[in-house]
């Protein structure tokens, strides 16, 4: 189900009803947000709930295990049971053909003659979302950042919950979690400004999103003949609008739906194209998945503990694997490698040739982001080197 | 309390925004319409798995649509069709999808648009795509577009502001259609002359022309310079794989007991002599009824339909578009081709 549809709607009035109904006390309220959520989730296809029953299984009892488990090897196989099966459903119905695609191509270019039909497997809706979220709880739970939920509900709850299920915001355990744990109500400002926030949100989606530039973007990305150069600028800068409001305009309805329940969300855009450079950027630009990435990957391969040559190569693979995240082609990975070398040149310059920012080359700098970040939407729009 | 404020004056705003765009419009000649979408074709072909040898199924193209009413039909036979034809498209992948992903052994009335029926079986090519557009929809939707379609038709019935359509009309009042409306400068070649909307749809996909197409006579030309349009930048006609095509699936049909009925709807005026230049009947419409061996009805051959009244040239006004239904069964009974099932 899509927050832009009729149905939602619907959805939602009802779930309000409910919640804000004296049928249930807080634990009942809960019941109906999961059942509630797997009906939003299964409404689209129903079979597919399965995985997210599996991603919740696996992780609660791997979780469970990483909470009393002592003994180190035995937490790391169950860290990796957690992983295999998440980033397994990912591999699978995310980049299945892509890696087949590639394999094929791959024997073909060493003479191998071989031919496999694609495997046509159907994308899961919001699966790159949540299984990052659940990741986040065992990884957080292996190193004993965070509590263990306290009930399987809480935790069924946390990996579905529909207002951030199938595009976000990526949220933490700690954060969302802990909030399910005492009765929530949204006050009535809350309650009026998270409608205020799912209007915002679709107007974003729907009137800018959708209506306003998307048909200047495809034109220009669909174009089969060479373009003049302002046409191709045009088409990339509304392509840059397009999926700003995209994104961030199902993120704000996500946060104003939450809001409009009691239930904080973290904010996941914050005027990105004000940014000036890149780790500006990525500090406003969907917030949430580019701190999961610094927390989750880039630490991890080294962040900065190394050394300049290593912690360059963490930020190449960290964004190179970013880039993937958002699609399963190499476009997605050279917009990754783009913006990877952007912060490895913002950190030489840094290093190298510092300077003040002031408000006069702040406007400079700024200009110079965004132009340097509409070159990058160019490989995140094509589907094919060719039309880049 | 502010807040408080702000969304009462927000309400209030978005009310009379919408009762002053609703009247608008409907003080330009907008009325509400059924939006003849994919959703709407998939609910129709959706009770084809539970029609029985008895039913009857109208595939085809927009002629179908309109010159084929549903009331009459239901009157003269006791039994109300499947309306599964498909606007500005080839028959050819829906019937094949009734043939191939049914055990449907009723009666199917293919209508055949000869610039459609022996345009292309090329699954890229327009007229092939809108057609399996909608089979494809109807195999692929979730149950949430069913939700959503079911939620939008009170809506669709009774406000003329959300009347937009999947086809790109040139009177379609979505924002985006508006904002494509606006000309700025002309740097893209003028194309197709405007193309206003001209079906009243009913829930069953029952189809009438528009009282202004039929009384407007400034309105019916702008659609017939479209035809003129359609005319001079189709592609040649592909009989051979279109009729090929048909043909193997046709010979299935009746050999599992089905019964199959060719129809040339009327056309008249540019649009016929187009028609009779670009793919004269004999050898087209004759060939394929040869090679068909099916029941087959050709306007020409009944004097009834000498006069019939087709305001833009392709499609019967409402009220000839009843006497074509009704005659068209008298003579389709008394060929044996129909059984009456009122009498049975």
């Amino acid at each position: 189900m899509l927050f832009n549809s009729l149905s939602f709607i619907v959805f939602f009035v009802i779930v309000l009803a409910l919640y804000y109904s004296k049928l249930f006390n807080w634990t009942g309220k809960k019941r109906m947000l999961l059942l509630a959520s797997y009906v939003f989730y299964g409404l689209w296809n129903p079979p597919l709930v399965i995985l997210l029953w599996i991603s919740t299984m696996v992780d609660w009892t791997a979780g469970k295990k990483l909470a009393t488990e002592e003994n180190q090897r035995k937490r790391k196989l169950w860290l990796l049971l957690s992983m295999t099966v998440n980033l397994g459903f990912l591999g699978f119905f995310k980049y299945g053909d892509f890696l087949l695609e590639n394999f094929v191509t791959l024997l073909n270019s060493i003479g191998i003659d071989f031919q496999a039909q694609p495997m046509d497997i159907i994308l899961p809706m919001g699966i790159s979302f949540y299984t990052f979220q659940t990741m986040s709880y065992t990884i957080d739970m292996y190193k004993r950042k965070t509590e263990r939920a306290k009930t399987f509900l809480d935790f069924a709850l946390y990996v579905t919950f529909f207002p951030q299920l199938v595009a976000g915001p990526i949220v933490r355990a700690k954060d969302l979690i802990t909030q399910f744990y005492e009765e929530k109500k949204a006050t009535t400002e809350q309650f009026i400004w998270g409608l205020f926030l799912l209007t915002i949100g679709l107007f974003q989606k729907v009137v800018m999103a959708d209506t306003l530039l998307s048909e200047t973007a495809d034109t220009v990305f669909g174009s089969t003949k060479l373009l003049h150069g302002v046409d191709a600028w045009v088409g990339t800068i509304a392509f840059s609008g397009q999926i700003f409001f995209d994104f961030a305009g199902y993120s704000t309805c996500a946060i104003g739906i939450a809001l409009m329940l009691g239930i904080i969300l973290p904010d996941n855009f914050r005027y990105p194209y004000a940014s000036l450079g890149f780790s500006d950027l990525w500090d406003r630009w969907h917030i949430t998945l580019s701190s999961w990435l610094r927390d989750y990957l880039y630490i991890p391969l080294g962040g900065n503990r190394h050394g300049i040559t290593r912690m360059y190569v963490a930020l190449m693979l960290t964004m190179l694997l970013g880039g993937l995240w958002h699609g399963a082609a190499w476009t997605f990975m050279v917009w990754g490698g783009l913006h990877g070398a952007y912060l490895i040149l913002e950190k030489l310059q840094k290093r190298y040739l510092p300077f003040k920012i002031t408000a006069w080359n702040g406007v400079f700098l700024a200009f110079i982001t965004f132009s340097c970040v509409n070159i990058t939407w160019v490989f995140f729009r094509a589907r094919e080197f060719s039309t880049a | 309390m502010q807040l408080k404020n702000a969304l009462f004056i927000a309400l209030i705003i978005s009310i009379i925004g919408l009762i002053s765009w609703e009247s608008y419009w409907r003080s330009q000649g907008k009325t509400a319409n059924l939006d003849d979408n994919k959703d709407l074709w998939a609910v129709q072909r959706a009770k084809v798995d539970k029609a029985t040898e008895k039913g009857v199924i109208l595939t085809g193209s927009s002629r179908v649509l309109f010159d084929i009413q549903l009331n009459e039909w239901e009157l003269e036979t006791g039994i109300r069709p499947i309306q599964l034809a498909a606007a500005g498209a080839t028959p050819l992948p829906i019937f094949s999808d009734l043939v191939n992903n049914t055990n449907f052994n009723g009666t199917i009335i293919v209508g055949v648009t000869p610039p459609l029926f022996f345009s292309t079986t090329f699954p890229k090519a327009d007229p092939w795509e809108r057609a399996q557009s909608k089979v494809e929809h109807y195999y692929k939707r979730t149950y949430a577009q069913r939700f959503n379609h079911a939620l939008s038709i009170p809506l669709q019935q009774n406000l003329a502001l959300i009347s937009t359509t999947e086809e790109i009309w040139s009177n379609n009042i979505d924002l985006k259609s508006l904002l494509n409306n606006i000309k700025i400068g002309n740097r893209m070649p003028e194309g197709m002359s405007p193309f206003y909307e001209f079906n009243d749809t009913a829930l069953d996909r029952n189809t009438k022309m528009t009282e202004r197409t039929v009384n407007d006579t400034a309105y019916a030309n702008t659609i017939k310079r479209v035809w003129g349009f359609f005319g001079k930048t189709s592609p040649p006609p592909d009989k051979e794989s279109t009729t090929n095509f048909f043909i193997k699936d046709a010979k299935k049909f009746i050999d599992r007991g089905g019964i199959l009925i060719l129809l040339r709807c009327p056309s008249t005026g540019g649009f016929r002599i187009g028609e009779n230049m670009g793919m004269p009947r004999e050898q087209f419409w004759d060939e394929l009824v040869e090679k068909t061996k099916a029941h087959s009805y050709h306007f020409e051959d009944y004097n009834q339909f000498k006069n019939l009244e087709l305001p833009e040239w392709s499609h019967l006004s409402p009220k000839d578009a009843r006497f074509f239904t009704t005659e068209l069964i008298k003579i389709m009974k008394a060929d044996g081709a129909l059984s009456n099932s009122k009498t049975q």
